[in-house]
């Protein structure tokens, strides 16, 4: 049976009545007919949402009524975690491993934190002492309206957690699209907030074609905010569509991020956490240390620890939990990593392991919807590591010194993640506070948590994602000036215009 | 760089012309899910560093300066359509049931690649937007001479 919306608190058909297959990229094998939302039905989602907002109780319960409804949420998603994950690793191809100890964790504790954000923020605070006492000033934190959020295929669940969770929290509406091929966990979570008896209108949720639905969320004049994940160039789109009536605009967007080796690292904390950093998820996210920066004291030692490792990385069926890697997210996935490690070798860079469909998988595993982890060689200016690629593709660049880390790391359009490795603190720190870009990790990869703000410099995105700076972001800022004196002498504008000057 | 299409590309550019309303730009994007790919929008506004690389089926190509850079001389990148669709990047694809894709930089060798050099749409001219239509006006834009080699990172 087909997925459905859910608009304004009732789960129903596209209008058109259409639908879309979605497979399972280990298999090939369709799981599900997914509702096709027309244009239409996005404007009914964001209609409803408009009036849940203008009318409903939802931005006028209290901070506190709001965070129990979202820890009830949470609750659910960790009482169906073994379903959800399943219905994560099947539809995305993402390992089952990852989804019950990231995905579905990562969602019930984001939707924890903002809820704890709800009940203590303050929404109301004095701003500082006044220029002209007796008035003061008062700051309002008031939440900015109907906000259409649009998800990736790369962390489905977790994703629409980062969306929704801060802004009903912060007493908006929202109407949610994920990306089409990887729409079943969106339908659980959206579940979740319905059982969790969310009022209708504050969570919508519509699945379907990006060109027509999409469009209309990021363009609707009822719309006040629209929040994307995705890649650089539909962002860009986004804001376009975004600008006729001014909307907020928060993008998280691609990157080429650096994983700098420094020449006193820990080479075996470091060889796991490059590896770790690019290969994760195959290399389908966006914060991937897809550039591993290795000082040349510790190159080759360090590139054959990688190459050694890379090739005990467990590839197969993600449903087994012995499974690092499962397959990418469709075959197409694996034709853009083929063409461009056939732009790698065509570039002069040297490949050193992998580079193609892995052998020996399982019986009934489609080895065409899998990538080898693949290192090359390379020069900063090859296409392959300027080129965001989203797959299992590493490529090495020796540097010299700490100066060209820092310049070599910062020569790309984006700036999202980065790693420093390294056992002098304060060097490490040095060279991290050189790079532009919104995270880096000294010691360590892929650390997000609710609690830390996400987002990228440059041509990365705008915005943060998580932690109370990502829950401002869905927050307005109301200045009320407040005076309390029962007349205006002295004051010049009154003076004025009264005449008396 | 100089991007031509496959039939099979310029018929979905077809296709789009008739069931979209505005008039249709491809922008040739990076990063992400997509990774570098042709995006065909409708009043998409291209950005002050992008310039036409190309046509598909009489629909205009930009690409910014960094792709540029990196795909240097005339060989070519090929845009072309497949119907593996994991993406979804508010072109065509759960819409049409297809992707656009590029083809790499000498796309006429590929075995079995049949690339058609696109055909100028004789109604180019009035099937761009306005916006498109002015920057064409306008010129090529150029940096100014103290600032061509300065990186904008």
């Amino acid at each position: 049976m087909a997925t459905k919306l859910f608009i304004d608190g009732a789960w129903v058909e596209a209008e058109n009545g259409e639908t879309f297959p979605t497979f399972a990229p280990s298999t090939g094998e369709q799981i599900d007919e997914v509702a096709k939302a027309s244009r239409g039905d996005a404007i009914k989602a964001v209609e409803a949402a408009r009036r849940a907002f203008d009318e409903g109780p939802w931005p006028r319960l209290s901070g506190a009524e709001r965070a129990a409804k979202l820890n009830r949420v949470a609750e659910i998603i960790t009482e169906r975690s073994a379903e959800i994950s399943e219905i994560e690793a099947r539809d995305g191809g993402g390992t089952i491993k990852k989804a019950m100890f990231a995905d579905i964790p990562g969602a019930a504790g984001t939707f924890q934190y903002f809820a704890g954000c709800a009940e203590t923020e303050p929404d109301e605070f004095d701003h500082g002492e006044s220029p002209f006492p007796p008035a003061k000033s008062v700051i309002r934190r008031e939440p900015i309206g109907v906000c259409s959020q649009i998800v990736p295929w790369n962390f489905p669940f977790i994703m629409a957690s980062w969306k929704i969770a801060p802004a009903i929290a912060a007493g908006n509406t929202v109407v949610l699209k994920p990306a089409s091929f990887t729409s079943l966990s969106a339908v659980e979570m959206v579940k979740a907030c319905e059982e969790a008896e969310i009022p209708p209108g504050v969570v919508n949720l519509i699945t379907g074609p990006g060109g027509s639905a999409g469009e209309e969320l990021a363009s609707h004049p009822l719309v006040d905010k629209v929040a994307f994940t995705g890649s650089t160039e539909v962002g860009r789109r986004i804001m376009q569509l975004a600008s006729g009536t001014v909307k907020k605009v928060t993008l998280e967007l691609g990157g080429k991020s650096a994983n700098i080796v420094l020449d006193d690292a820990d080479l075996d904390l470091a060889a796991a956490g490059v590896l770790f950093g690019t290969f994760f998820h195959n290399g389908q996210v966006c914060e991937s240390g897809t550039r591993a920066l290795v000082h040349a004291d510790i190159y080759d030692e360090f590139v054959g620890m990688l190459v050694e490792r890379a090739a005990k990385i467990v590839i197969g069926d993600p449903l087994d939990m012995a499974t690092d890697l499962g397959p990418l997210v469709a075959p197409a996935q694996v034709d853009t990593v083929e063409r461009y490690v056939k732009l790698g070798l065509d570039e002069g860079a040297k490949l050193l392991c992998g580079g193609s469909n892995p052998a020996g998988l399982a019986e009934g595993l489609d080895s065409t919807a899998y990538f080898s982890p693949t290192i090359f060689e390379a020069d900063n200016s090859m296409r392959i590591a300027q080129e965001e690629i989203f797959g299992p593709v590493l490529c090495v660049i020796k540097i010299n010194s700490d100066e060209e880390a820092v310049a070599v790391a910062n020569d790309s359009i984006y700036g999202l993640g980065g790693g420093v490795w390294s056992t002098d603190a304060d060097r490490a720190h040095s060279v991290a506070s050189q790079m532009r870009t919104g995270t880096v990790w000294i010691n360590d990869y892929h650390m997000l948590s609710p609690q830390q703000p996400f987002g990228g410099y440059k041509q990365s995105g705008i915005g943060r994602e998580l932690s109370e700076i990502g829950y401002n972001e869905y927050r307005q800022v109301k200045h009320v000036w407040r005076n309390t004196a029962t007349n205006r002498d002295g004051y010049m504008h009154f003076a004025a215009l009264s005449g008396e000057i | 760089m100089k991007v031509t299409g496959t039939p099979a590309a310029a018929r979905t550019v077809e296709r789009a012309r008739r069931d979209r309303r505005g008039a249709l730009v491809f922008t040739i994007g990076t990063g992400c899910c997509e990774s570098t790919a042709p995006f065909l929008y409708e009043d998409f506004w291209p950005g002050p560093d992008q310039e036409v690389v190309g046509e598909v089926g009489g629909v205009s190509v930009y690409a910014p300066a960094y792709l540029r850079a990196l795909y240097p001389g005339d060989d070519g990148v090929v845009v072309d359509v497949e119907e593996d669709l994991p993406a979804e990047s508010m072109s065509i694809e759960t819409e049409f049931g297809c992707r656009f894709v590029l083809r790499e930089p000498g796309g006429a060798k590929l075995a079995g690649q049949d690339v058609l050099e696109c055909e100028v749409d004789p109604a180019g001219p009035d099937d761009v937007p306005a916006t498109v239509s002015a920057r064409r006006d306008r010129g090529p834009q150029q940096l100014p001479e103290s600032l061509r080699r300065v990186r904008m990172r």
